[in-house]
């Protein structure tokens, strides 16, 4: 049980950047997911924590300890990896005890720990079996069950859920929660896919070729996105984001007018809003276009416009019926709308008073 | 494929395997209940004056000739040539067995019978340098394993020699080395200060050479064939070991080793089937004298210009033939016993 | 395999790389050796003295005037007429080579894409022909063989060499075609192929790879072979192997031990070759699961 700190960690192959200058503090027994499109480093990150790449810039502490040089056994974690990393040779059994043999755990506690982590994976019918004659998701669980056979200070989890269809990786994600809360101990989470991120983190770290875009809560993040790149990865749709120019307080882009904005800005920005924010109106309203194409998504209808070179989505109520090629609007209030530097892409805080 | 298909495409292979593999087996075991005819021998009288007759017998050259081309495979013997002297000596070994001084006694008795003296080195060899080569190039693989990438390539080169030379030309090699004259023999006198020292002079000696060039030359496929499976070894299985606590010999005991078990048996059965056919190390290091193995009695029987002993070649090659089905036997039962449960 | 290089203990790190040096020192030495040595006098190659004259050379320079002399090879290639066994040696080895390729990648095929259940069968018992000793087949050979009057020839000896090796190339071949996709001759046949033309139009075409990798071990299995070239040729038809061995019972008497020494030297240097140019498709070769040659 501990908290985790990086400070300042990079991880450079000759001249190419993997993770760059990532700062961050981890609570104890906080859950945190690391989120970002393939290859921005996620994986990297997690397995300078674990110890198993070296770290080219900074410090990793475990609690009290700087643990840059220690081996990755001595740095008291678990981890459950993308593809198992389950034995082949040794039954499931064996597989969960391995850590408390090669650990020196006195041997007669071993059946019960491994019998507990069985019964809290819900393994206890399969336990003489091989690695090979297992499906999946019975896989998935050895992996975990051998996490949490001892108490380590942090779980490391990477993409566990990857490779199981759609149904089984929400009743192993909730397992997964209900083991965090449980067992109380630090974890951080590896994956690609916002739901799992939204529904299990406390923290979410968004991250993009290396880089850190946004830590925040999961509601934090998706509110107030920190950048178009969060505003963009985070949402199903992403949020819409129209370029155009502001002055006074009034944004102009292509076919689309809102006023009420910050005063304060002026110049090119980026105006970002979500889709079921907005609404669609019959008159009036702050944008007025042809519809590009309609969605029926069961709860709700998708029309879509085309604003320039770019496709603006509202949602509407699930009667909503009109055909491609009509005119409608849509009312985009101020409130709901974001700002971002055109240039940078940061978000435009919004002034107090506005 | 329909079996007609099929046995139009194995037809050549099958057919040359059987005209000259299984075929040659047949006529082993048909020459080895025959044996060499004696010498045809008369009885000439001479009669001189004075001194009176005399017998002399004679061999007759001539009819010897004829005796063996109207029939060259020779008398019909029955096991006689199994069990005489040469091969299982079972009148000597009873000898040996009721009337004994102890145990040294008989060992050193059943050592002079020359099939059990050839047997004892061949099962000596195979069952040595068999597990000591595959420790030697497991070791190798892991060390060659963990040098830099840029080196891999000369080592590999370098380690496939003593495999990939002409088994006879390696043993000449290593010989000629390890001769008094040569650069381990004399360095082996100086550093032991006997001028004597020969390894060709003691059995033992000539016995633990042999082993060690045997172990030279089979170690570089045990390491070509770990280094390979080394290079498959799962990456997260490993990681996932080194999470869990494991130091470096518990990876290499838990993951590597059950990882590489299938090619061990696969490598001991290839070694296992060559060294039990050892022949050319003892024409090479000229150890007959001190060792000689089942293949090298069965050449020494065939190498007489003048009279070859086929008969006694032949029940030696069937005493091997035998030997080899034993030594192959639990991997034959364990594959009919998977093809069966299939 | 082991991630983390830079973590590694520094005296596992030298331990390992001594022993690997260590290793190639004991697998490279010998050759060298000998190789340097086959171009010295026999009293610098087998100083009674110390083996440093070897590598000084200085009774070679004594006897020839220079470091160097190529005398046991002008002995042995010409005086001893060890060319003619040269030329006997490709002669066998490429027919070898040729014969039990074709033999082989016709069997091999045939037993990779036939279902049925003889192919398991006809497998083993190519495993047991393959564990028979070589010179228990020869002491079968011999006798048919002076009976029919083929003792002797060449091509008795490629024959026998071809078959001796099918098990070996059989196995071997199945396996790399068992690699190959069925659906690429299948849709060969579909295409208005018949089956031996899929396989040669099709299927060979891509198991160049292979073919070179199982013909470069049956090289080398016809190339070392002892047993089978000293019994069943006949003096001049002699290949290298059993030619050195013959040289040595004379040479010994007559003190003439660099001509063998040159020989050997000279029967290695293909390999060296081989091996430097093939080290890839040995190395794969080797682990095809296959068999050694
Ligand atoms: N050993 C390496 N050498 C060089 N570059 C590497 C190495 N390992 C990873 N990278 C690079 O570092 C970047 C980050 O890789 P990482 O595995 O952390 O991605 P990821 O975020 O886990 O992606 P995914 O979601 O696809 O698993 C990638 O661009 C990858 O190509
Ligand atoms: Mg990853």
């Amino acid at each position: 049980m501990a908290e985790i700190r990086l400070k300042n960690v990079s991880k450079r192959w000759h001249n190419f950047v993997g993770v760059d200058n990532f700062d961050l503090d981890i609570a104890d027994r906080e859950f945190l997911v690391l989120l970002g499109p393939s290859g921005c480093g996620k994986t990297t990150t997690m397995r300078m924590i674990a110890g198993l790449d070296d770290i080219s810039e900074g410090e990793i502490w475990l609690g009290d300890r700087m643990v840059n040089n220690l081996e990755p056994k001595d740095r008291d974690i678990s981890m459950v990896f993308q593809s198992y990393g389950l034995y082949p040779n040794m039954t499931v059994y064996e597989n969960i005890r391995f850590p408390l043999r090669v650990r020196k755990v006195p041997k007669e506690l071993h059946h019960e720990k491994v019998m507990q982590a069985a019964r809290m994976v819900e393994l206890v019918d399969f336990l003489e079996r091989r690695p090979a004659a297992l499906s999946g998701g019975q896989r998935q669980r050895v992996a975990l069950g051998r996490a949490i056979v001892r108490q380590p200070a942090a779980f490391l989890m990477d993409e566990p859920l990857s490779n199981l269809d759609a149904k089984l990786r929400v009743s192993t994600r909730a397992q997964i929660k209900n083991l965090q809360h449980t067992l109380k101990v630090t974890t951080i989470y590896v994956t690609h896919d916002q739901i799992e991120a939204m529904t299990l983190a406390d923290r979410v770290v968004v991250m993009n070729k290396g880089v850190i875009q946004q830590v925040g809560t999961p509601t934090d993040i998706y509110d107030n996105p920190a950048n178009t790149f969060v505003a963009s990865f985070i949402g199903s749709p992403a949020m819409n984001l129209v370029s155009g120019d502001i002055e006074n307080g009034t944004f102009r882009g292509p076919g689309i007018t809102i006023g009420g904005l910050q005063i304060n800005v002026k110049g090119p920005v980026t105006l970002g809003f979500r889709a079921e924010d907005a609404s669609l109106v019959f008159e009036g309203g702050e944008l007025g276009a042809e519809i590009y194409s309609m969605e029926l998504l069961g709860e709700a209808t998708m029309a879509s416009f085309r604003m320039g070179d770019q496709l603006v989505s509202i949602k509407s109520g699930k009667e909503y019926r009109a055909e491609i090629g009509d005119v409608v609007h849509a009312a985009i209030p101020a409130s709901i709308c974001h700002l971002f530097d055109a240039r940078t892409g940061v978000r435009i805080a919004r002034t107090p008073g506005n | 494929m329909p079996h007609r298909a099929f046995f139009a495409f194995i037809m050549p292979s099958l057919l040359a395997m059987l005209l000259f593999i299984a075929l040659p087996i047949v006529s082993v075991a048909v020459q080895s209940l025959y044996v060499e005819h004696e010498r045809v021998v008369t009885e000439v009288e001479t009669c001189a004056p004075f001194a009176g007759c005399t017998t002399e017998t004679r061999v007759d050259a001539e009819a010897t000739e004829k005796l063996r081309d109207a029939e060259p495979l020779g008398r019909f013997n029955g096991f006689g040539t199994y069990l005489d002297r040469n091969h299982l000596a079972t009148a000597e070994m009873n000898a040996i067995l009721t009337d004994n001084a102890g145990f040294a006694d008989v060992a050193s008795r059943i050592y002079n019978l020359p099939f059990y003296r050839a047997l004892a080195f061949t099962l000596t060899y195979t069952f040595v340098v068999t597990p000591l080569a595959m420790l030697l190039g497991f070791c190798i693989a892991l060390g060659v394993n963990a040098i830099p990438p840029f080196y891999k390539g000369p080592v590999i080169f370098f380690s496939l020699l003593p495999m990939i030379v002409t088994p006879l030309v390696g043993a000449l090699i290593i010989y000629w080395m390890s001769s008094p004259q040569g650069i381990l023999g004399a360095t082996l006198q100086s550093l032991l200060n006997d001028s004597t020292l020969s390894l060709k002079s003691s059995a033992v000696l000539t016995w633990v050479t042999l082993l060690v060039y045997g172990v030279w030359h089979n170690a570089p496929f045990s390491f070509v064939v770990f280094y390979a499976g080394l290079q498959t070894v799962p990456h997260d299985t490993l990681e996932s070991a080194m999470i869990d606590g494991a130091n470096r010999w518990e990876r290499i005991r838990f993951v590597v080793i059950p990882h590489l078990m299938p090619l061990a048996t696969f490598v001991a059965l290839v070694q296992l089937m060559d060294n039990f056919r050892v022949f050319e190390p003892i024409v090479g290091f000229s150890a007959e004298a001190n060792a000689t193995s089942l293949s090298w009695s069965i050449f020494n029987d065939l190498r007489g210009q003048v009279d070859q002993l086929f008969g006694s070649a032949a029940a030696t090659s069937m005493l091997t033939i035998v030997g080899v089905v034993i030594l192959l036997s639990p991997v034959l039962v364990r594959t009919w016993r998977e093809f069966n449960r299939r | 395999m082991i991630v983390n290089k830079r973590r590694r203990p520094l005296p596992l790190t030298v331990l390992s790389t001594t022993f690997v040096l260590l290793w190639v020192l004991m697998a490279a030495f010998p050759f060298i050796w000998t190789v340097w040595g086959s171009f010295k006098v026999e009293q610098d190659f087998f100083s009674r003295d110390s083996w440093w004259f070897a590598i000084e050379g200085s009774r070679t320079i004594a006897q020839t005037g220079s470091a160097f002399t190529g005398d046991g090879y002008y002995g042995a290639w010409v005086l001893r007429d060890f060319f003619s066994s040269v030329v006997n040696t490709v002669i066998v080895t490429l027919s070898v080579v040729v014969v039990s390729l074709t033999f082989g990648t016709l069997g091999g095929y045939a037993l990779a894409r036939s279902g049925y259940r003889y192919t398991f069968w006809l497998l083993m018992l190519a495993l047991v022909f393959r564990a028979m000793p070589h010179i228990t087949l020869v002491s079968g050979y011999l006798l048919p063989f002076f009976e029919m009057n083929i003792w002797g020839h060449l091509p008795t000896a490629i024959i026998v060499l071809v078959a001796i090796n099918q098990p070996f190339t059989l196995w071997m071949l199945h396996s790399f075609f068992l690699s190959i996709p069925k659906d690429l001759d299948e849709s060969a046949m579909v295409d208005g192929c018949s089956r031996f033309q899929a396989f040669r139009l099709v299927v060979i075409p891509v198991m160049w790879p292979g073919v070179i990798t199982t013909g470069l071990f049956s090289f080398l299995l016809a190339y070392n072979d002892f047993a089978v070239t000293a019994m069943l040729l006949s003096q001049p038809n002699q290949t290298m192997v059993p030619k050195i061995a013959s040289f040595l019972g004379t040479i010994q008497q007559e003190g003439n031990v660099m001509f063998a020494v040159a020989a050997v030297v000279s029967a290695t240097a293909p390999l060296f070759v081989l091996v430097m140019f093939f080290q890839r498709q040995i190395v794969s070769g080797l682990t095809a699961g296959a068999v050694k040659g």
